[in-house]
């Protein structure tokens, strides 16, 4: 039940800030998104940016580290719709009640595809991949943290409740499936 | 291979004809001191005649070895349809006609067309022929597109 309460918290976590962002989406336009790093390479011809170095991106949703931030530049008019994070990655949201989540991975890699009306906003965290909150932590071989629906799933997960890490139970961690 | 229409206007009677290795055509060597000088190139047919770069600058002084020393360098990237897709600015760099490589250790700022990639950072490296850039040091980049 433990991992299953989590879940549900870290989904109504996502699921309220994506009900935050289509909110927003309605009113003012969404504040910028920036990048800030060492250095960078900029491929004209094939719309690639390579962001190296103490690499931060700072969204109205979250904040992002990494070593390298691979950009594929839309063209104008059109968003973002992949981004890769490579090597020590480490994301952090909150949800319009403040909660916060903290993910770490070697991977992360944003994609964001409309196809038959159906928007598909995804970012898949690969390479030891975790996510966490005041509740738990969750693992597992790849964790997909659905944008548009507002769901967190896990390849192989592995639940962990605050309450074991801070000792205040006995229980042993639960595995899922 | 893409058409180059050098049409640098030149101040103070100064003979300079640059900017052109990058369009795969052969340019002559500078000579002189320029001022306020902007050079286009165009596209292949069937557009030929739009303006594809172009470039422009407050002074551009010969260097040795065939270089330029450009200040307030400007560059604009269009498409077929004339709209404008990037602006590059530079305060000051050395710039290579032969290699179309320029360089600088100074602030360099670029932008899409419509304003809303923006890219700033100290010391880059252009490289012309291949449509690449690299800066090396304090990169932002501010990106208000759609999400």
């Amino acid at each position: 039940m433990l991992f299953l309460l989590l879940f549900i918290a870290l989904g109504s976590a996502v699921q309220a800030q994506t009900n935050a962002v289509k909110a927003a989406a309605g009113k003012a336009p969404p504040a910028p998104t920036e990048i800030n790093s060492d250095a960078a390479d900029f491929d004209l011809n094939a719309r690639l940016a390579v962001y190296r170095g103490h690499v931060v991106v700072v969204d109205p949703q979250m904040k992002l580290k990494c070593d390298q931030l691979v950009v594929f530049i839309p063209p104008s008019g059109e968003r973002l719709n992949h981004i890769e994070a490579q090597t020590n990655v480490v994301i952090d949201f909150a949800d319009s009640h403040g909660q916060t989540t903290h993910a770490l991975a070697d991977l992360a890699v944003y994609r964001y595809l409309v196809q038959n009306g159906a928007t598909n906003e995804t970012v898949t965290l690969t390479g030891k991949p975790q996510v966490e909150n005041s509740q738990g932590t969750l693992t597992g071989d790849q964790i997909v943290w659905d944008r548009a629906n507002g769901r967190l799933t896990a390849t192989n997960p592995y639940m962990k409740s605050k309450q074991n890490i801070q000792g205040t139970t006995n229980a042993a961690p639960l595995k899922l499936f | 291979m893409s058409r180059l229409a050098a049409k640098p206007i030149l101040a103070a009677g100064a003979v300079l004809v640059f900017l052109a290795s990058g369009y795969g055509q052969v340019q002559s060597v500078p000579v002189g001191r320029a001022t306020d000088f902007t050079s286009d190139a165009y596209f292949e047919a069937p557009h030929e005649r739009q303006v594809k770069v172009r470039l422009t600058g407050a002074e551009a002084t010969p260097l040795p070895g065939g270089l330029l020393d450009v200040k307030k360098l400007k560059v604009e990237t269009f498409n077929t349809a004339g709209r404008p897709e990037l602006v590059v600015r530079a305060p000051h760099c050395t710039y290579a006609p032969l290699d179309g490589v320029a360089n600088s250790a100074g602030h360099l700022e670029l932008q899409s067309g419509d304003g809303k990639f923006r890219v700033e950072g100290d010391g880059f490296l252009w490289r012309q022929n291949e449509s690449s850039l690299t800066i090396s040091n304090r990169v932002r980049t501010v990106i208000e597109m759609p999400k």
